[in-house]
């Protein structure tokens, strides 16, 4: 009993995080309210805030159900759905979070309504499904697929992904942020068709501004976090960063949670209290954590494991100035492709060609003074476990940061091994304790 | 017999078996050769400033170890296969390498590949994800782009007249390939699907303009048509994504069925769409290698902008030249394969099957992964397949 609470403790967590956490649970049930009494809804994929605005502009109700994936896996209700995408021929190697949304919409469409089972009150059937080009094929193909199932329209939204070199080329950016405003000018028209109404531009406007701000104030909390000891641990940042990346329920809102937290996370580094009691190792989180076994964070944290920086995907843009912008579609693309494009410049500089994903990591780990890394690879989504072997080949060898591979996967939470990830993390405590004194040969900072 | 004296298939299988050597032999005699990763790159554009194209394929029959360093093994095992080839030294003849955003893991090797083999000229084509007019305009503004990059690396121009000359030349190389392909339509078809194989790796791994020599010659051998298959009951249509070796199709082939005819990127999706010559060539470059092309990792709507979606109609938009190979080729039976961890095409599976059962031609769906030992056990489930067909 006593151990239990002890663990409990080992975690700092910040007071202002619970209620920004439950503003993401409660978008579930807005979904299905909201249909309830006509309202669109829309299933989206994530858009790193490139249409979200467009669709809370119109009015739509916003589910992701990559989020619904973690939500089902959470209550023990993804292996159903998963087995209905087996067997309806859907290859098993597949991301889990879309086979269970397959297997999902199989089983609504033969029953007609929200399945009974569904965790949260389920996902309300769309009359959108808002699908992405970025980061992975997944994001697009599966939506393409649920016509299968749903009769709704797919729009897949357009980013560009250029390499980090010819990024920079003459012309690049215009014509990319040309293209994105192109597109989102395609999708509004094609959205006014769908719902048989105008887009209200001022309305646009202010959400977009609302989001932006939600953004840079998230950004300056995580910039906190370079403190000694760091204030805020990776587990917070996870309750948190979905206010940011699914921007659901009222911005203004998020905002002001957002606020509330900056406020604590800035008396936390004056007063110098870290998120764990004796910050002995900080480290950095690679990819999406094992949610069913969060607990490991505190076993580590006892251990004096600060998680102090995380995946680069799921961080907002770093800070650029769009105020004069007048054009909220521009103004959305240049912020999108910033948070794409952010860290090609030092990635060029550094002849790091894999400038998104892989680069920020060695970016975060200098300028976060980082000990070593968890790198979470996840067997279904390739996305997020591609660029890892790159990235602990960079961080060894151009920072002398060790890391530990753990591996596990987004809806079968059984391959994720806890007591051999304690048993690994002994020896990786040694590494960080050797490459301490090799940074220090080396001439680096920390 | 010496290697120039060899014509048509016997050629065919020295280039097939030696896949780099003649690539060696130009850049002997000072010729730039230039990699690349599947389809998107644009080949006319490096012929058109006198580089040699070479495709980056994998190889079945050689254990990954040193890729297992830098990509993990839950990913595409062709791509795995062909950075482990890079990171052996196997590619190190080529003068510079151009990849694009073909899929997710296609993307990321790309720039795992110039991290780590640093080749001295390297580009990245970021081709968009749907066939939108923006999205060709934004293909557009990449090739001039990339035109300039290649310019400044050979020290040519890449001049109007050479790059419509070099479309003329791979379109004729192409309407070659259909005569080739047309070949396999009478019963039994007067070449193997295996052999047609070995002639488009071939043909990824010579200049064009040998390549249509070579096509020329084994277009007059096939007709004479003297070793080709027997007749047999099934005459399939093989779908899915890469195959560029014919352990796969031979052991197809092995049993009661012919293939007569493929949509996969070593075969008709390579060479089936031409280019049409627009004022400005890059016009119909663009539309042929974002929209023409019929690979399942761009997006496609049945109408643009559709507020309502129906099924049939979304699936006639996509697979419908299938249908039309289908009937052109008298197919009786499809083969959808795929190596493991493809998103691209596994995603397209049900879809497709629906496709196809709702059109009425029997199909069977083979997942692998890549290596020759893998293909035992489809034996069995293809053989049971062929028994449905009768
Ligand atoms: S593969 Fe990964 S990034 Fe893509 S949809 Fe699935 S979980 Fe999200
Ligand atoms: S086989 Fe699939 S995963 Fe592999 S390179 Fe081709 S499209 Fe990408």
């Amino acid at each position: 009993m006593m151990s239990n609470e002890k663990k409990k403790r080992a975690i700092n967590r910040l007071k202002t995080m619970y209620p920004l956490r439950n503003l993401i649970d409660e978008m579930y049930q807005r979904g299905v309210e909201a249909s309830k009494i006509g309202k669109p809804t829309a299933w989206s994929m994530v858009n790193w805030w490139e249409a979200d605005p467009i669709l809370k502009a119109m009015d739509i109700e916003i589910v992701y159900p990559e989020n619904y994936g973690a939500v089902c896996a959470a209550f023990g209700a993804a292996p159903a759905y998963l087995d209905r995408s087996d067997s309806d021929g859907f290859p098993t190697h597949m991301c889990g979070y879309a086979r269970n949304c397959i297997g999902y919409a199989a089983r609504m469409k033969d029953l007609g309504e929200i399945p009974p089972e569904a965790p949260m009150g389920g996902m309300a059937k769309p009359i959108l499904l808002l699908a992405s080009g970025s980061l992975c094929d997944a994001r697009y193909k599966w939506f393409q697929a649920l016509g299968r199932y749903l009769d709704a329209p797919v729009w897949t939204v357009e980013i560009p992904h250029p390499g980090v070199e010819e990024s920079f080329r003459e012309g690049a950016y215009e014509s990319a942020i040309n293209f994105m405003v192109k597109e989102l000018g395609e999708f509004v028209t094609f959205l006014e068709r769908l719902l048989a109404k105008k887009m209200d531009w001022d309305k646009l406007a202010e959400i977009t501004d609302d989001i932006i701000k939600i953004n840079r104030l998230w950004y300056e909390i995580n910039e906190l976090r370079k403190a000694r000891p760091c204030p805020m641990h990776s587990r917070d940042f996870w309750s948190c960063m979905n206010a940011s990346l699914y921007p659901a329920g009222d911005p203004k809102e998020s905002l002001k949670l957002y606020q509330d937290m900056y406020q604590e996370v800035k008396d936390r580094v004056e007063n110098k209290i870290g998120a764990v009691a004796e910050e002995k190792y900080r480290l950095a989180f690679a990819e999406l954590p094992p949610w069913h076994d969060l607990k490991i964070f505190d076993e580590l944290a006892e251990r004096g494991w600060n998680f102090v920086i995380e995946s680069w995907a799921y961080h907002p843009p770093k800070p650029i100035d769009t105020s004069q912008v007048s054009n909220p579609l521009e103004r959305i693309a240049k912020e999108t492709y910033q948070w794409f494009t952010g860290s090609f410049k030092g990635a060029l500089k550094a002849k790091e060609y894999m400038g998104y994903f892989a680069y920020p990591y060695l970016e975060y780990a200098r300028d976060y003074q980082c000990d070593g890394a968890l790198l979470h690879p996840l067997l279904t989504c390739r996305t997020a476990t591609n660029h890892l072997m790159l990235v602990q080949d960079r961080l060894l060898n151009k920072l002398k940061i060790p890391s530990l591979v753990a591996e596990g996967d987004i809806v079968d939470l059984k391959l994720f091994d806890h007591a051999d990830t304690m048993r690994k993390a002994e020896t990786l405590e040694e590494m960080m304790d050797h490459y301490r004194g090799v940074r220090r040969e080396e001439g680096l900072e920390w | 017999m010496t290697e120039k004296e060899r014509k048509g298939l016997d050629r065919v299988r020295e280039i097939y078996q030696d896949r780099a050597h003649r690539a060696k032999e130009l850049k002997a005699e000072g010729k730039q050769v230039m990699g690349y990763l599947c389809l998107y790159p644009v080949l006319e554009m490096l012929t058109a400033v006198d580089l040699a194209p070479y495709r980056i394929l994998g190889d079945m029959e050689e254990p990954i170890t040193k890729a297992d360093a830098c990509l993990p093994t839950v990913v595409c095992p062709f791509i795995r296969s062909a950075l482990d080839l890079g990171l052996k030294g196997k590619y190190d003849f080529l003068d510079g390498v151009v990849m694009a955003h073909i899929c997710d893991v296609g993307e990321k090797t790309s720039h795992i590949w110039r991290t780590y083999l640093n080749p001295s000229y390297f580009y990245f084509i970021d081709t968009p994800h749907t066939v939108h007019k923006a999205a060709q305009q934004q293909l557009k503004e990449q090739l001039k782009d990339f035109k300039k990059t290649l310019e400044s690396f050979t020290g040519r121009e890449l001049s109007l007249d050479k790059l419509k000359q070099a479309i003329k030349t791979y379109n004729r190389q192409r309407a070659l390939v259909r005569e080739l392909y047309d070949l396999r339509k009478p019963d039994p078809p007067l070449i193997s699907g295996a052999e047609t194989l070995q002639v488009m790796v071939a043909l990824m791994s010579i200049p064009v303009d040998e390549g249509i020599d070579l096509l020329r010659q084994v277009i007059s051998e096939v007709k004479e048509g003297k070793n080709g298959p027997p007749k047999k009951p099934a005459r399939l249509l093989v779908w899915g994504s890469i195959i560029d070796n014919t352990a796969l199709i031979r052991m197809i082939e092995e049993l009661e069925a012919n293939v007569v005819i493929d949509d996969t990127c070593v075969g008709s999706r390579a060479y089936f769409p031409n280019v049409e010559l627009t004022d400005d060539p890059l016009d119909g470059l663009v539309y042929r290698y974002l929209v023409g092309l019929k690979c399942p990792r761009t997006f496609r709507e049945s109408v643009f902008g559709e507020t309502k979606k129906d099924y049939i109609k979304d699936l006639e938009s996509r697979f419908g030249y299938i249908k039309d190979y289908a009937k052109e080729w008298n197919v009786n039976g499809v083969i959808l394969q795929s190596v493991r961890y493809c998103d691209i095409h596994g995603y397209e599976v049900p879809g497709l099957r629906d496709y196809l059962d709702h059109i009425g031609l029997p199909n069977i769906y083979l997942e692998h992964d890549y290596s020759e030992a893998a293909l035992a056990p489809l034996r069995t489930r293809a053989q049971a397949f062929l028994e449905v067909i009768g």
